[in-house]
């Protein structure tokens, strides 16, 4: 199975524009999904699948009326026209109110090809098995059992609207990630990319197989606040809690984000940023209105800057839309989908001897928000926690659970690593994070 | 749908499929959100298509498309088989399933008002009222209410025989009340947290939440907790609300509980279990107070269903039997491993995903006790209500839980609302010191409309009955 074509694509959204009725404002967004999972456990594949198929969503306004429907799959004869007839009816009964207007064509044009790669877009189930059977090797030679996942993706979205406006790109992804277990205890790694080649398996298996081997046997140590490096697995988690939760315009406007521009609530070597343009993630020009990406920086050396926006917060706030609307209408606002952390100068090895004693957390997991405006977040540590003792990681230990406010972490920043990683959170994210040393991190149990 | 998946199912036989299956799903829903005093979505949607999943050689495939022609089945079909052959070449095993009795048979939800034949500015009305009732607490200034409607037919066909055919009805609401201060946020929910409560229902399940008689209620809650005390540190008793227990089961006892993960196919991901196949029977899960089901004929449950998507009817399974853990939910194939029979509670999200062990209606059974009760034995504890936040270990231990309220009782009293409260504690340790269930009166079916599970993600509703409950000597924080 393949995409349709980038001409099918755009003429399945004129259709549908072409059946509105007279008068009306309208917007179509289509996404078009090709994807396969291989998921492999105990070294041996155990579930394998893939789908295709299009989601078409159509949003109305007239009168100050707004109605949406949406399509995904086929749904049977006459689609176009019972999506059309189903928004137009949505509009209909909506109470009037004050809309904001779709946005503008589009001065760059209409076709942007994002991260996209031939070749994972074609990628073979033979070939996902052969990834994986890279990864139940390494493991099955070191005595240990592997699990995890081999995924291809290829996806266009175009947005189209009445004022003109004309986007369309197509992306791809590639993910590998891997749990390998022995008799008491496990590692874990992960590798993305846009294109399958610009994933190394083998790398990957070394890397998980080694973390499994260290992680053998952990001991217990006293929950209570330590010194910690994390590695950027975990980072990214801390990075799309604040992205969800604070971020974003409404969150903001609503009084539940802790940012207040200029003030410094971060270490000075604190940078993060949202890029959707940055080739080192995985770029898409624009968002679900058709708005270009803008970059955006929310904390600029541990001074908080600006938040993300969409039209309708922008409108509120006098300015323009940055590009990060989630589909429209919605109620959870803007969010940054291409957050990165500024690279520091230290390799993580440097961050390591940095400490005297403290813990190294390979990930994190399960984490929630527990209070969004003091960005308090708990979860457990998972597949590779350890000891840092005399600036070397040595024993592992079990896993903890930690519950910490995230700009509080942040705000005692001793090192950065000039590596990043990239993590893929959402389909259609990208978070690059690099390694972190902070000095107080608490683990509550 | 019918000849659609025999045509699969015939270009699965035609491709060497030893064993084939195909669901062809339609689903529609409704939804309407009102935020602020403006009617912010009005939207439905259709969703059809289908997936066809098949073993080759005792290897699995699985594809799924979203156009019904012919020609797009034979591709999925023969997509799905070569997925299957190259399974193969890192093979965990052999893959067998539990036998079934497979059946032609149909069932449906049972509604007395079906929803979508409710208006929808009756709907709209309802949400202007209810958000107007949470307005005149001038502390709320961000108010979100919805409604939910949703109605699915499921087609099942099996290389075995069976032909099923099912239509399900779903009706949801509730709302939100969020006051902020300089330093603080709170938000009170009505009547679960994370957007709605849920049922498998029609419009009477609405009309029975009763969403503007309890709106002004919650909202004067939510301006409360600006200003209420931090809730006191410390080990203390803890009562939960039918809600919060709910999602305890969910999470400590229904995750646990099923097969796969034991058995390490979501290890990757969601994790594994700590009650392993050797404490079946025997292991004290929790206290004698503690007696919890997968009950997918249980009326209203968004777990309640005639056959699962393998085509296994459905079943009532004890998964703890007054404290002793005694049983799991399972699959064809993970029944398979010990020679038992499925329990029936293979669900796939929609046409697209392949069907898992997932959570049916996973229950606290009441008990004898009452909430009233429950406080008057209390010298000194918080009692509890709503879900705020969440948080469990890989192997569904070391728990972590935040409600929105709390209550702190005082020498069998309840006295004032404290705000931020975390509990947290390991799982049959916790289980083991409740001592009182609520009875039958204060017992209800709740909705939980957002468990993940899978790779790729797959988004489930599952339903859980519980009552007020209370637990001795938990460990309780501030956040």
């Amino acid at each position: 199975m393949a995409l349709s074509s980038r001409e099918e694509c755009l003429q399945l959204a004129e259709a549908v524009l072409s059946r509105v009725p007279d008068g009306a404002d309208a917007e179509i967004l289509v996404e078009d999904l090709d994807a396969s999972l291989t998921r492999f456990a105990l070294n041996g594949i155990h579930q394998n699948v893939a789908e295709s198929g299009l989601r078409l969503r159509l949003r109305l306004q007239r009168d100050g009326r707004a109605g949406v429907a949406d399509l995904h799959g086929a749904a049977g004869e006459g689609a176009v026209d019972r999506l059309v007839a189903a928004a137009e009816e949505a509009r209909r009964v909506a109470p009037r109110r004050d809309l904001a207007p779709l946005p503008p064509p589009a001065p760059d044009g209409t076709g942007h090809d994002a991260a996209w790669d031939d070749a994972t877009a074609g990628c073979t189930p033979e070939q996902r098995a052969d990834a994986v059977a890279v990864v139940a090797r390494a493991a099955a030679a070191a005595g240990l059992e592997a699990f995890g996942t081999v995924s291809t993706t290829a996806r266009q979205v175009a947005v189209l609207n009445t004022r003109g406006l004309r986007r369309h790109a197509r992306t791809t992804v590639a993910r590998v990630t891997a749990v390998v277990r022995g008799e008491d205890g496990s590692g874990y790694a992960d590798r993305c990319a846009a294109g399958i080649d610009g994933v190394d398996v083998d790398a990957l298996a070394a890397e998980v197989v080694d973390t499994a081997q260290r992680n053998q046997n952990a001991r217990r140590v006293d929950p209570g606040t330590y010194e910690v490096v994390l590695a950027p697995y975990a980072v990214a988690e801390m990075l799309d809690h604040l992205a969800w939760v604070s971020f974003g315009a409404l969150a903001k406007q609503e009084g539940r984000s802790f940012m207040r521009p200029g003030e410094k609530l971060m270490s000075d070597s604190v940078t993060i940023r949202d890029d959707a343009h940055d080739r080192a993630g995985l770029p898409f020009p624009f968002d679900y209105e058709g708005v270009a990406a803008r970059p955006v920086t929310f904390v600029e050396r541990g001074v908080c800057r600006d938040v993300v926006y969409d039209t309708p917060t922008a409108i509120a706030d006098g300015v323009e839309s940055t590009g990060h609307g989630l589909p429209q209408p919605n109620t959870a606002g803007p969010m940054p989908t291409h957050v990165a952390m500024e690279a520091g100068a230290q390799s993580r090895d440097e961050l390591v001897a940095a400490v005297k004693r403290g813990i190294y957390v390979t990930r994190f997991w399960y984490v929630r928000t527990v209070h969004p405006l003091r960005t308090v977040i708990t979860g457990m540590t998972r597949e590779g926690t350890f000891l840092i003792e005399d600036g070397r990681v040595t024993t592992p230990v079990r896993d903890m659970r930690f519950t910490q406010g995230i700009v509080d972490a942040l705000a005692d920043v001793r090192g950065i690593s000039r590596e990043r990683a990239l993590e893929v959170p959402d389909e259609g994210s990208a978070t690059l994070s690099p390694w972190l040393h902070l000095g107080h991190f608490h683990f509550s149990s | 749908m019918r000849e659609l998946a025999e045509r699969a199912l015939d270009t699965a036989a035609a491709g060497r499929a030893g064993y084939a299956d195909c669901r062809v799903v339609a689903r529609g829903e409704q939804t309407i959100v009102v935020k602020n005093g403006a009617v912010v979505r009005v939207a439905s949607s259709e969703d059809e298509g289908l997936g066809v999943r098949v073993l080759v050689d005792g290897a699995w495939g699985f594809a799924a498309a979203g156009r019904l022609d012919g020609a797009s089945i034979d591709a999925a079909v023969e997509r799905a088989l070569r997925i299957a052959r190259a399974s193969a070449r890192v093979s965990g095993g052999r893959a067998r399933l539990s036998p079934v009795q497979p059946v032609v048979a149909e069932y449906a939800t049972p509604v007395e008002v079906d929803p979508f034949e409710v208006p929808l500015e009756r709907k709209v009305d309802l949400l202007l009222r209810a958000d107007a009732a949470m307005a005149r607490v001038p502390q709320a200034t961000v108010r979100e209410s919805s409604l939910e409607f949703v109605r699915e037919r499921r087609y099942f066909a099996s290389s075995e025989g069976a032909r099923i055919d099912q239509r399900f009805i779903e009706s949801g609401g509730g709302f939100d009340a969020t006051a902020t201060s300089a330093d603080e946020v709170q938000t009170r929910s009505f009547p679960n947290s994370f957007g709605r409560h849920q049922l498998c229902a029609g419009w009477e399940a609405i009309e029975a939440m009763d969403l503007d008689g309890n709106a002004e209620r919650i909202a004067a809650e939510a301006a409360a907790l600006l200003t209420a005390d931090t809730c006191p540190e410390g080990v203390m008793t803890v009562i939960l609300d039918g809600s919060q227990a709910a999602l305890q089961v969910h999470e400590s006892c229904g995750h646990p509980t099923e097969l796969d993960r034991v058995l390490g196919a979501e290890a990757a991901y969601a994790g594994t279990s700590f009650l392993t196949p050797e404490l079946l029977g025997a292991f004290r899960y929790g206290s004698d107070q503690v007696t919890i089901t997968a009950d997918a004929t249980r009326a209203t449950g968004l777990g309640t269903f005639g056959w699962d998507d393998e085509g296994v009817p459905a079943q009532r399974t004890v998964l703890v039997d007054h404290g002793i853990f005694s049983g799991y939910m399972s699959s064809r194939e993970t029944a398979a491993e010990f020679g038992w029979e499925s329990s029936g509670t293979m669900r796939a999200d929609g046409w697209a995903r392949i069907p898992l062990i997932r959570m049916t209606n996973v229950n606290l059974e009441a008990g004898d006790s009452s909430l009233e009760e429950m406080i008057a034995g209390t010298e000194r504890g918080v009692y509890l209500e709503t879900n705020r936040s969440w948080s469990i270990d890989d192997r569904r231990l070391n728990f972590q839980f935040g409600c929105q309220n709390g209550w702190l009782i005082e020498d069998g009293r309840r006295t004032r609302l404290v705000r931020n409260a975390i509990y947290s504690g390991i799982t049959p340790e916790f289980w083991r010191s409740c001592d009182a269930v609520a009875g039958p009166d204060e017992w209800r079916m709740w909705g939980v409309v957002n468990c993940g599970k899978g790779e790729p993600g797959q988004s489930m509703h599952v339903g859980h009955g519980a009552a007020p409950c209370r637990f001795r000597d938990v460990r309780v924080e501030a956040a």
